[in-house]
């Protein structure tokens, strides 16, 4: 039912779970339970973040990322890296490689998404010239940023720029150069992103501003990584005089927090990277207390896309390459400005629809009855113990209360409660 | 009959009160969050939230940075949701100019920190269905908010 509504981009494998309470404790919407000691995720609930994916200490929290052995089903395969794979692979290596190295792991085609970012910039700013209010605006690069807004502040929905991120805009744009240009049915074309993280795959599937998502599938970083490591050792030296691709120094900045906003030419911007920080920062938005800022920049994982769950190397240092990457190529401008002006016009990077308000359900569908479950709930969260331990299957107290007021759960489910009981009936028998 | 149903639209379905600290920048904000997650659980409509959250925070503002302290009260009844304020403070000594907007008596300090763009009252008007505001110099001042539901969606 609830996967009807929403696709979700990872799952538990029951058979590495061993029923341990860490994916449930890290789980910002509180979407997981245990039950028969295997981890359950409420598809109604989960964001997708991957916090879960990131905590797992028995590696039990399984990606639904696009495999490499998937490719075979198309004819013309493209392989559209995100720029945080530039960062992945050490100091040495610069981007022309690493795309010449994809096309010998099986792609036929690469493009540089950073490109499509510097572009972005712009037509960001055309709409926020176009546009006063509502402010701030928020970005719409990270799905889960979007699935954040959609349940948790629904109001928030209209403040989201209604653009598509680089990684649709290049598909978009490279089916039908491609398609053109080498005489190749579309729908034989297979673009492929190199994703951080499994949520990309989100809007792939599911995506909530057009009926059908320009790529085809997104593999992981993690995924490829070792096959692009051993190529890189044996071909050593020669890949310089291969691909020459223009690479954009402003779209790379991309890969990490702060790329957005430091491409634009307002300075009232804010950019938030963690997910704490960003339900911190989403709330003060709601509260109307950011009205002054242009443009919020936020992105779930710390630091930006070079923290996602499935890349390889520590964010740090992955940090240190980026910047050392836009040293190499500088601000210097590799966007025609009138073209992306043009398209813009045009509406080529608008959403088709806004994005819509989900909200979670509340207690019940019926507004007396649901203040009467709430009252239930604080009555039951004083019952508990407090003490969140997690035995019972739900993260803390006062989500077991709200589990037992949906009818989910039974207060004998806390260990605490059942002790005292079999306390009181032992002491009862002895009287 | 009709007395009856009267009766039900006035009942008080949901109360729940809290205290505001005067000065107490750190929490400030928490009261306007915690209604805001209530709201959410009762299943109130987003757009609905989104103007309580607005005057609920305005008014928690104006006690944190004006009173020494005060309570926020809201009561959820069948057709509307009531906000009341109440503090113990100086008072306002010319409500015609304080709901002027851009008008602020905030000391620098405070503007320096992002607050009194003068626009706190006028906010919480724009966002309400009917604003109450009296105040007695020297002795406080008592905010009404009222915010109507509208049938299901509300």
């Amino acid at each position: 039912m609830a996967e009807q509504t929403f696709f979700h981009s990872i799952k538990v494998d029951d058979a590495k779970c061993i029923g341990c309470v860490a994916c449930m404790k890290a789980c910002p919407t509180k979407a997981i339970r245990l039950r028969n000691h295997k981890a359950r995720i409420n598809y109604e609930r989960c964001i997708d973040c991957g916090e879960c994916l990131r905590v797992c200490p028995h590696n039990a929290i399984m990606p639904l990322t696009t495999l490499l052995s998937d490719l075979d089903r198309f004819k013309y395969k493209i392989a559209l890296p995100s720029p945080v794979l530039y960062t992945q692979l050490g100091q040495e290596v610069m981007p022309n490689e690493i795309l010449t190295i994809l096309k010998e792991i099986g792609f036929d085609h690469v493009y540089d998404e950073a490109l499509v970012c510097e572009m972005m910039s712009i037509a960001t700013e055309e709409y926020l010239d176009e546009h006063k209010s509502p402010r701030p605006i928020i970005s719409s690069i990270c799905p889960v940023v979007i699935r954040l807004v959609q349940r948790l502040f629904p109001s928030l929905c209209e403040n989201i720029l209604p653009l598509e991120p680089p990684r649709e805009i290049a598909a978009k744009n490279l089916r039908l150069e491609v398609s053109k240009e080498k005489n190749i049915k579309t729908a034989d074309i297979g673009i492929i992103h190199i994703t951080p993280c499994s949520a990309k795959m989100v809007s792939i599937n599911h995506p909530e501003s057009m009926a059908k998502s320009n790529l085809d599938g997104a593999i992981s970083i993690r995924e490829i990584y070792n096959k692009v490591m051993m190529k890189l050792k044996q071909e050593a030296g020669l890949l310089m005089m291969q691909t020459q691709t223009r690479i954009s120094g402003i779209g790379i900045g991309w890969a990490f927090e702060g790329g957005e906003i430091r491409g634009l030419k307002y300075t009232n911007t804010v950019s938030v990277s963690g997910l704490l920080d960003t339900i911190r920062i989403l709330e003060d938005v709601e509260s109307g207390r950011l009205k002054n800022i242009e443009y919020l920049e936020c992105l779930i994982c710390p630091d930006g896309c070079i923290g996602g769950p499935l890349t390889v190397e520590n964010r740090f240092v992955a940090k240190s390459n980026v910047l050392r990457l836009l040293r190499h190529f500088g601000g210097k401008k590799r966007v025609n400005t009138n073209l992306v002006t043009k398209l813009y016009k045009e509406n080529f990077f608008s959403f088709k629809w806004a994005v819509e308000p989900k909200s979670f359900p509340p207690l019940d569908a019926d507004r007396s009855m649901a203040i009467k479950k709430l009252k239930m709930k604080e009555e039951l969260t004083g019952k508990l113990p407090g003490t969140d331990c997690g035995v019972c299957g739900a993260p803390d107290c006062k989500t077991l209360a709200e589990d037992i007021v949906r009818g989910e759960a039974r207060l004998e489910d806390c260990i605490y409660i059942q002790r005292k009981k079999l306390h009181d009936t032992q002491n009862n028998g002895e009287n | 009959m009709k007395t009856k149903k009267r009766g039900m639209k006035n009942r008080v379905l949901l109360q729940q009160e809290f205290k505001i600290q005067g000065g107490d920048f750190v929490n400030a904000g928490e009261s306007s969050c915690k209604i805001r997650n209530t709201l959410r659980e009762i299943g109130i409509d987003s757009d609905i939230i989104r103007r309580i959250a607005i005057a609920a925070y305005e008014a928690e503002m104006n006690v944190v940075m004006y009173a020494h302290h005060g309570t926020m009260k809201i009561n959820v009844y069948r057709d509307k949701i009531l906000l009341t304020i109440n503090d113990k403070g100086p008072g306002i000594e010319n409500i015609v100019l304080a709901m002027k907007p851009g008008f602020s008596t905030a000391t620098e300090e405070m503007r320096e920190m992002g607050f009194g763009a003068g626009m706190g009252l006028p906010n919480m008007k724009k966002n309400a269905d009917t604003f109450k505001i009296s105040s007695e110099v020297g002795k406080g001042t008592r905010l009404e908010i009222k915010i109507l539901l509208n049938g299901k969606n509300g």
